[in-house]
């Protein structure tokens, strides 16, 4: 379970978050969605660890983000919204690098590698150096190398971004089944019809701030309109000029 | 501990497989023992040619002035006879190849020369010609000079005239530079080469793994792994450190192999640079090659793309290069306070041990550890800019 509490940090004078505070439930998926530039990047870097909040908490696995870095750190998957893979490394090289750094090692860390790459359906490219990879494959490589120690809590940033039909299916199916697994799942988007099919609940920001938390069923009715897309604009506030 | 070693693996095998970074590596320290061994062994050819081998020309008329020819040959001069068809012009005898140095010795000489009437000698060559023609033309001249202006004396003497009468200034010169020392230039630029390679042997790696890192969007991934930041730098250092150590061990074996090769005895000088030696002079190089890798690390991490960094960097490695031509142009003696700066004691204590003078022993630890706390602290500078949050650009 991920626990945000009046999360807010600043960059000179923008307020990139401000009083951001929502819940992401173990066994649920959860969009965090907004427009570009609404904070869902800095969110996700805090709740990463890799940049401290100027005041608020977050509490992941029972881990406050700030006292306890390193533990948060070895309870969640990132996956960073470029893939951000090294392109000399093979597939296979890139999720072990990462398992080491997790403190994994020797037989169990081999396979748990070889499992990911069944599981995500990546034999055919395992072993190829990762310059020149489509962007599914370079997803994969980043969701495996995420989730190489096997995280209850897995943030994922823009996953579906450069995706085709078929490699944004595959996700859904990976999501499905880490959700199924019990994890803990948070990804951001800018886009609300990816989410309809991805998430069960939404966290909505917008210029630092949370606008909407709640389940997708509940959305529209908040809303006041079956269209999601609709809800979306009108509950983040935006209007024309903004977009 | 297991985190260092696991970024330090792969930053090595990762810029390994990167044909740009080996190349700057190791170009430098491939070529550079090659290229200074050839330079000194071509000056030093050149100017043992002109002192050991017989100045060659082809001669026509030797039966005109055989006392001359005798006395030429004496000289050292290689003369080889030829004749020249009456009615042919004398430049064919350059122009058609077969000849590069002539001397046209006139069927009159022996009579004029008992007259003590002047004859005219004619040289054909061509001074477009890119070997030796020129010089070898020059030094007949010169020679024949001589020759003449000694008969000149002896006749004025018999007629108790003062030779003195008719050279009223002797012009002697005195050429400061010989090309001995030239090639002794040209030695003095391994100090120079050494201390590039630690800084060049580093150069990509110490961008590829903070500037490019970021900019291809592996930095944060990375960050968000339960690894001290500690761990990160000291990986990333040491990755670099490693190249510039390979590089310069490949450059310290060129030079090894290569010196013996020039045949610098031959002007009297001993060179005789011993494996110790260049074993000190390796194991004198670590502490700069650490302080070299955490320098351009901390100045890598700050650029904001990979281009500045290129940028920086490129004038970063020229600096280390500075103390040798300060001792260079101020031809100091090394002195304590030398030994503290990073990159000149290096270069004045490689001096030493190239030329086989004493080193003193705390000369070797002051900058051994003056170098090391600087590069401590340069270290400690990297870890701190890992630490901030601004390192994600």
């Amino acid at each position: 379970m991920i626990r945000v509490d009046n999360l807010s940090k600043q960059f000179g004078s923008v307020h990139a978050i401000d009083n951001v505070s929502f819940l992401a439930e173990d066994r649920r998926v959860t969009a965090l969605l907004g427009p570009n530039g609404a904070g869902k990047s800095t969110t996700l870097r805090v709740l990463a660890a890799v940049i401290r909040a100027d005041s608020g908490s977050a509490m992941i696995n029972g881990h406050e983000v700030h006292a306890a870095p390193d533990l948060v750190r070895a309870s969640i998957g990132v996956m960073p919204h470029n893939s951000g893979i090294y392109a000399r490394l093979s597939a296979r090289e890139n999720i072990r690098y990462f398992g080491r750094l997790q403190g994994l090692s020797g037989d169990g860390l081999e396979q748990r590698i070889d499992n990911l790459i069944d599981q995500l359906e990546m034999r055919p490219f395992a072993d190829r150096r990762a310059k020149g990879f489509s962007q599914g494959q370079k997803v994969k490589v980043a969701l495996a190398r995420a989730l190489v120690h096997d995280p209850k809590h897995v943030l994922l940033d823009e996953p579906t971004n450069g995706l085709d039909v078929m490699a944004t299916r595959a996700l859904r199916d990976i999501v499905h089944g880490l959700r199924a697994a019990g994890c803990c799942v948070l990804f951001s988007s800018h886009i609300m019809q990816e989410v309809e099919n991805l998430c069960d609940d939404v966290v909505i920001i917008a210029g630092g701030r949370v606008r909407y938390t709640g389940t997708l069923g509940n959305l529209r009715a908040v809303a006041g309109t079956p269209d999601l897309e609709e809800a979306f604009v009108t509950l983040a506030g935006l209007t024309q000029a903004q977009t | 501990m297991s985190a260092f070693v696991t970024v330090l693996g792969k930053e090595c095998i990762d810029n390994l497989r990167d044909r740009r970074t080996l190349i700057s590596t190791f170009a430098l320290s491939l070529l550079g023992p090659i290229i200074l061994v050839g330079l000194m062994s071509f000056i030093l050819d050149r100017a043992l040619g002109e002192q050991d081998d017989a100045i060659t020309f082809s001669l026509v008329g030797s039966e005109n002035a055989p006392a001359l020819v005798a006395w030429l040959r004496e000289q050292n001069y290689a003369i080889k006879d030829i004749e020249l068809r009456d009615g042919t012009d004398p430049r064919a005898l350059v122009t058609s190849g077969d000849n590069d140095v002539v001397l046209l010795i006139p069927k009159n000489f022996a009579k004029r020369f008992g007259a003590g009437q002047m004859t005219t000698f004619t040289i054909v060559y061509d001074s477009s010609e890119m070997g030796s023609a020129s010089r070898r033309a020059n030094q007949l001249e010169r020679v024949l000079n001589s020759y003449a202006r000694a008969i000149g004396v002896l006749r004025l003497q018999v007629r108790g005239i003062d030779p003195q009468l008719i050279q009223p200034i002797l012009v002697n010169e005195l050429d400061v530079a010989s090309s001995a020392e030239r090639a002794l230039a040209v030695l003095s630029m391994v100090p120079y080469f050494i201390l590039l390679v630690a800084f060049m042997g580093g150069f990509y790696l110490a961008i590829d793994t903070t500037t490019g890192e970021r900019e291809h969007g592996s930095l944060e991934p990375l960050l968000s792994q339960p690894v001290s930041r500690v761990s990160l730098v000291l990986g990333k250092i040491a990755a670099t450190c490693v190249f510039a150590l390979a590089s310069l061990l490949l450059l310290l074996f060129g030079f090894y192999v290569g010196l013996p090769l020039v045949p610098l005895e031959r002007i009297g000088l001993a060179l005789d640079v011993s494996f110790a030696n260049f074993l000190m002079i390796f194991l004198l190089m670590i502490p700069l090659i650490w302080f070299a890798g955490a320098l351009l690390t901390v100045v890598a991490s700050f650029a904001k793309t990979y281009k500045e960094a290129q940028t920086y960097l490129s004038f970063l490695i020229m600096v280390p290069t500075l103390p040798i031509l300060f001792t260079q142009l101020m031809g100091v003696e090394a002195s304590l306070w030398m030994m503290l700066v990073p990159s000149l004691g290096q270069s004045l204590l490689i001096q030493d041990f190239l030329t086989n003078e004493a080193v003193s022993g705390i000369n070797l630890f002051c900058s051994a550890l003056s170098t090391s706390i600087l590069a401590a602290l340069l270290t400690r500078a990297a870890t701190w800019i890992y630490n901030r949050e601004q390192i994600l650009g």
